[in-house]
């Protein structure tokens, strides 16, 4: 089985690199682009408000600081009493939560057109006629696109359809050309999916250790045109970004945490990358959420109408548009719970309504009601043929798929030894690289040294390639990557050297010390390009492990037995554990760590007994 | 140069150097930056555009007055009547010997209706034969370029060099699909034929083996008694050479206008909603959306008030209260509608399953053929349109139901699909009326993908 590694993707959008082979996409001409991060995508398939002038301009606000912002926030505000009060109010009332994901795919050209897909190029330099509504233009349907997609639906253990629809989704705005979007509302391309969630996906622990969520469709649908926003009211419109083809996952409201929404969230994207179905993460705007919130008593049975996706007795929902963080997602949620939770304790009613949510506020800010909600007066689009998909196709995307998240890290914990923990982190770092190079760590070593059980070699390795060189540090070195490592998990530091390194330090042949040491001068002499070896390193500096002598562990006792004459009166005083705090002076005053300390604590008994 | 052959292109048909303006305000100046796809087609085969024609705007209405540069008159000595719609302009310039043919675009019989108004051929082919790309929709789901002629052997010639495949267009059948269609259809053209080569030496009788179908539906009330009784003149030529007439029914005929007129206005709805005057087409330069909707300001002064009213029409029809009741139910009827024909036809639908056909709904005085149903046939002859053109006074005056009458003939096969062509037909001398034509146009409606039949049997007709 093929595996994607999941960073490929991001490789070839931040650094052009293509993927060569291995990838049904044609390989076309991608201009290198970096610091593709720092541009907020936002997704316009919500309907701007009725209202053109409110509708404001887009602004781009860091990740970073909104962290910061939100942290700020909640200091502030201070937590003690009101989580209290939240708890107790939260013992009779149950949330529950829907959410639609938005994510772009990773195609070569637009939905409907031969345009190509950029992310940072010359505005209005991929334009098709059909992608700008010229009259007389007409779709035709890049059927490249279905790859990614169908791959997601399979990451998403969805049931696809042989058979979908394209449909039009009626509503004015500058950023829509044609003035609907094309979607697929009738018949999408994918249904009846699901997704489990572990406790190590961050849900909540009500949850207990595992919850699967229902997934109700997956569509494909165009996006909307980036608007720039000018000073003085001036917007100006790239349509680069017209037309490319996004995914929308529609969850089943089978969610009733806060945290395991957000858990959701992420574990999508991690699924979407690994497939390599999807373009740029949820921080850099690649993903966006909106999610339906609703809550209902516990106590008594529900005599509610309001039902989604067969889920029935549900409370009047609201939906909150446009969250571009997982952190968005949480907070609003739990903004929104808490707003209806006191609505209905004052004996209010909650009406089904769009609803805002910005970053750092505290509460959801109405956006409009039912009665301004847009008809969207959807119609099949009668210039596109129904979408047939084969099996053939189906089964071998599935046969390709690679191995997903959930997968690697069971292996990683039963085959090599790793908590999960670990796991996870090896598994989010360097973008799916770090687990590559400790892979590669763990094959270099069975390969000097093949009798060692695979479970042991993967905790030690496992250690060193996430701990240790997780410490290393060096003025020369990259920020965003110290390690240089590449999603083929290279590295600096070649697996080989780490792998003798590591072999030495479990033979005993060099202390814990010169691992680190040598470690470090790896990492500088990879990082100045000069060619070393982890034994050249050892030999060089005469670093091999040479166990001292009887003479050299007596002469080593006196001294510190002499240093401490207060201590040594205690002991024969009959404080026998201070013995350890002597074999701890030994240990340290050896600077190269070569002092055992059962040896050391029989030395030091014996000195002691000559004394008394 | 003079061996060029002119065409005349309807203005929601673009072409490069000239304006498409789809007869529309907010599009008065809109260039094209591309040419249709049909005009490339018949430009690689020596036609040249001699001129763009006027139209109902965007191709909504039956008289071509509709338009945001004034009315189009019929040709000479008619001047006073209607030219028919949408494709007026095409009709007149062809009906006035100013081209050889022209385009036409045929939604719901725009190309038919207006060659019966002027006494000219018009050819509406199934859908889907003639490339759409580059043709301003109206409603896509039955837009099919037409065209029209003084005579069928022109329309022949301009078909043929027109329907090239055009890959850009996704409803335009492949050439490899065209051919897969052909063989059970030509087989009976084939045979026709050949039969009619035999008989050729005896000049008569060319119609030997065609079985005619005659709709009892489509005699409606409206009918004028000069067109009814050209119908039966006509029927009656064609039994005289031969062919067989069979009374069939079209029990969902009724049902057909307003099913019309329910998805034209939704798909139009939908179409024109590209229009904002942002990327092009035509605004006044004040600030939009002053009162809270966006482009109203633009859409408002930019269409003329019958595309004002198909918008509401369409959209009304497409909300989320009315859609189950209106879009979809008439999409039911389509169905059936399609349904009516492939039950009548002789030949298959290629684009269907075959099905067995309830026979409940069907006239009593249909008589059974065997026990599996009556008679099929391989064309329908039938009026174009119920009345002769109207005074453009008279036009004027009609209700909007009233102008969506003159369809009622044409609509079943745009619904279908299907191909149908207009003949002229003339008039017994007793139904004759001061100042109106001699002619009524005859319409022949075949199977889909008959394409090429129909134009042979049109030709044997008017011959």
């Amino acid at each position: 089985m093929a595996r994607i590694p999941p960073s490929v993707l991001r490789r070839y959008l931040f650094g052009g690199h293509l993927p060569t082979g291995g990838c049904l996409r044609q390989v076309r001409h991608c201009r290198p682009t970096a610091h593709s991060l720092s541009t907020k995508r936002y997704h316009g398939t919500q309907v701007p408000s009725a209202n053109t002038e409110s509708a404001g301009p887009e602004t781009t606000i860091p990740f970073r600081k909104q962290l910061k912002d939100e942290a700020k926030k909640r200091k502030a505000e201070g937590t003690g009493k009101k989580s209290k009060q939240d708890s107790q109010k939260l013992d009779s009332w149950e949330l529950t939560v829907g959410i639609e994901i938005h994510a772009q795919l990773n195609t070569a050209r637009k939905l409907f057109s031969a345009a190509s897909s950029s992310i940072n190029d010359a505005p209005n330099t991929h334009v098709a006629l059909f992608d700008v509504a010229m009259p007389g233009s007409q779709p035709t349907f890049q059927k490249e696109t279905l790859i990614p997609a169908l791959r997601a639906a399979l990451a998403l253990n969805c049931e696809i359809q042989k058979t979908s629809r394209f449909d039009r989704k009626h509503y004015f705005h500058w950023d829509q050309p044609a003035g609907y979007q094309i979607t697929q509302y009738y018949e999408p391309f994918a249904r009846d999916g699901h997704i489990t969630l572990f406790s190590h996906d961050g849900i909540a622990a009500e949850d207990g250790e595992q919850v699967k969520i229902g997934i109700k469709q997956i569509q494909m649908e165009q996006d909307t045109a980036k608007t720039i926003s000018q000073p003085g009211e001036i917007h100006l419109l790239d349509f680069n970004r017209v037309g490319l083809p996004l995914i929308e996952i529609i969850t089943l409201p089978q969610i009733h945490h806060p945290s395991t929404a957000t858990a959701l969230v992420r574990k999508i994207q991690l699924l979407l990358n690994a497939v390599d179905a999807c373009v740029l993460g949820m921080q850099s705007g690649g993903l966006r959420a909106d999610v339906n919130v609703s809550v209902r008593r516990r106590d008594s049975p529900s005599t509610s109408s309001n039902s989604y996706g067969g889920v029935t007795g549900l409370g009047q929902r609201t939906e909150i548009k446009n969250l571009s963080s997982f952190k968005a997602v949480e907070d609003a949620i739990i903004a929104e719970r808490d707003r209806q939770i006191s609505v209905l304790e004052n004996g209010g009613v909650i009406e089904g309504e769009t609803r805002g949510w910005t970053i750092g506020s505290t509460e959801t800010k109405r956006l409009r009601g039912k009665e301004g909600e847009v008809d969207y007066r959807y119609m099949p689009d009668p210039d596109l043929a129904p979408v047939v998909i084969g099996d053939d196709l189906i089964e071998h995307l599935q046969s390709t798929l690679g191995v997903l998240p959930d997968e690697e890290i069971l292996i990683l914990t039963k085959e090599y030894g790793l908590t999960t923990k670990d796991a996870m982190s090896l598994i989010s770092l360097n973008e799916g690289g770090r687990v590559e190079y400790f892979r590669n760590v763990v094959d270099e070593y069975l390969a000097i040294s093949s009798e060692e059980p695979t479970e042991e070699v993967g905790k030690l390795c496992g250690n060193w390639v996430l701990h240790e060189m997780g410490g290393l540090a060096n003025d020369l070195a990259d920020e965003e990557n110290p390690l240089k490592i590449t999603s083929k998990g290279d590295s600096v530091i070649p697996a080989k050297q780490l792998a003798q390194l590591v072999q030495f330090l479990s033979l005993k042949k060099i202390t814990g010390r010169t691992a680190k040491k040598v470690l470090s001068e790896l990492f500088e002499a990879g990082l100045t390009g000069k060619e070393e070896t982890a034994q050249g390193i050892i030999e060089r500096e005469g670093l091999w492990f040479r166990p001292l002598s009887d003479a050299e562990y007596d002469d080593l006792a006196r001294e510190i037995l002499d240093g401490n004459t207060k201590v040594v009166e205690e002991i024969l005083a009959g404080k026998e554990g201070k013995i350890n705090f002597l074999v701890g002076q030994m240990m340290r005053a050896d600077q190269d760590g070569r002092v055992d300390a059962t040896k050391a604590r029989e030395v030091v008994r014996k000195l002691i007994e000559e004394h008394r | 140069p003079p061996s060029l052959l002119g065409i005349a292109v309807k203005d929601n048909i673009a072409t490069v150097g000239s304006r498409t303006t789809c007869g529309s305000g907010i599009l008065r100046e809109y260039k094209s930056p591309f040419e249709a796809g049909v005009v490339r087609n018949l430009h690689l085969h020596d036609y040249a555009v001699r001129g763009k024609t006027n139209l109902d705007e965007f191709g909504m209405g039956s008289h071509s007055t509709h338009s945001f540069f004034g009315h189009v008159a019929n040709a000479w000595p008619f001047n006073n009547l209607s030219a028919g719609g949408s494709s007026g302009g095409s009709a007149a310039a062809v009906a006035s010997e100013q081209c050889s043919a022209a385009l036409g675009t045929d939604t719901g019989g725009s190309v038919r209706l207006p060659a019966a108004y002027t006494g000219i051929v018009g050819f509406k082919p199934s859908y889907g034969t003639i490339s759409r790309w580059g043709v301003v929709p109206y409603a896509n789901s039955m837009d099919t370029v037409g065209i029209m002629a003084s005579d069928v052997a022109s329309i022949k010639e301009a078909f043929h060099k027109a329907k090239l495949h055009d890959p850009r267009d996704p409803t335009c059948i492949s050439d490899k699909a065209w051919k897969r269609l052909q063989p059970q259809r030509n087989a009976a053209i084939l045979k026709m034929d050949a039969k009619r080569r035999r008989m050729s030496e005896a000049h008569a009788l060319n119609m030997v083996g065609v079985r005619i179908g005659v709709p009892l539906e489509y005699n409606i009330s409206e009918l004028e008694p000069g067109i009814r009784q050209a119908w039966r003149d006509c029927l009656g030529t064609l039994q005289d050479q031969g062919a067989v007439i069979v009374p069939v029914s079209l029990p969902n005929t009724k049902h057909a206008l307003s099913a019309y007129y329910v998805l034209a206005p939704a798909e139009a709805a939908s179409n024109l909603s590209k229009y904002d005057g942002v990327r092009y087409g035509t605004r006044d330069g004040l600030p939009d959306g002053s009162n809270g909707v966006l482009y109203s300001r633009t859409r408002g002064n930019g269409f003329g008030d019958e595309v004002k009213r198909r918008i509401l029409l369409g959209s009304y029809t497409l909300s989320s209260e009315a859609v189950d009741n209106y879009f979809l139910k008439a999409q039911k009827v389509r169905r059936l509608v399609q349904r009516d024909f492939d039950r009548i036809f002789a030949a298959p639908n290629p684009l269907r399953q075959a099905e067995q056909f309830d026979l409940k709904d069907m006239d009593e005085s249909i008589q059974m053929s065997s026990k599996l149903g009556p008679t099929q046939v391989d064309f329908i002859v039938c009026p174009t349109a119920p009345t002769l053109p109207p005074t453009l006074d008279d036009a004027s005056k009609q209700t909007s139901v009233d102008t969506y009458m003159n369809d009622v003939l044409t609509v079943p096969a745009s619904l279908a699909g299907i191909p149908a062509i207009s003949v002229p037909f003339p008039i017994p001398e007793e139904f004759l009326s001061e100042g109106k034509p001699a002619f009524a146009g005859m319409q022949i409606i075949g199977q889909y993908a008959t394409d090429s039949a129909l134009i042979t049997i049109a030709e044997i007709m008017v011959n």
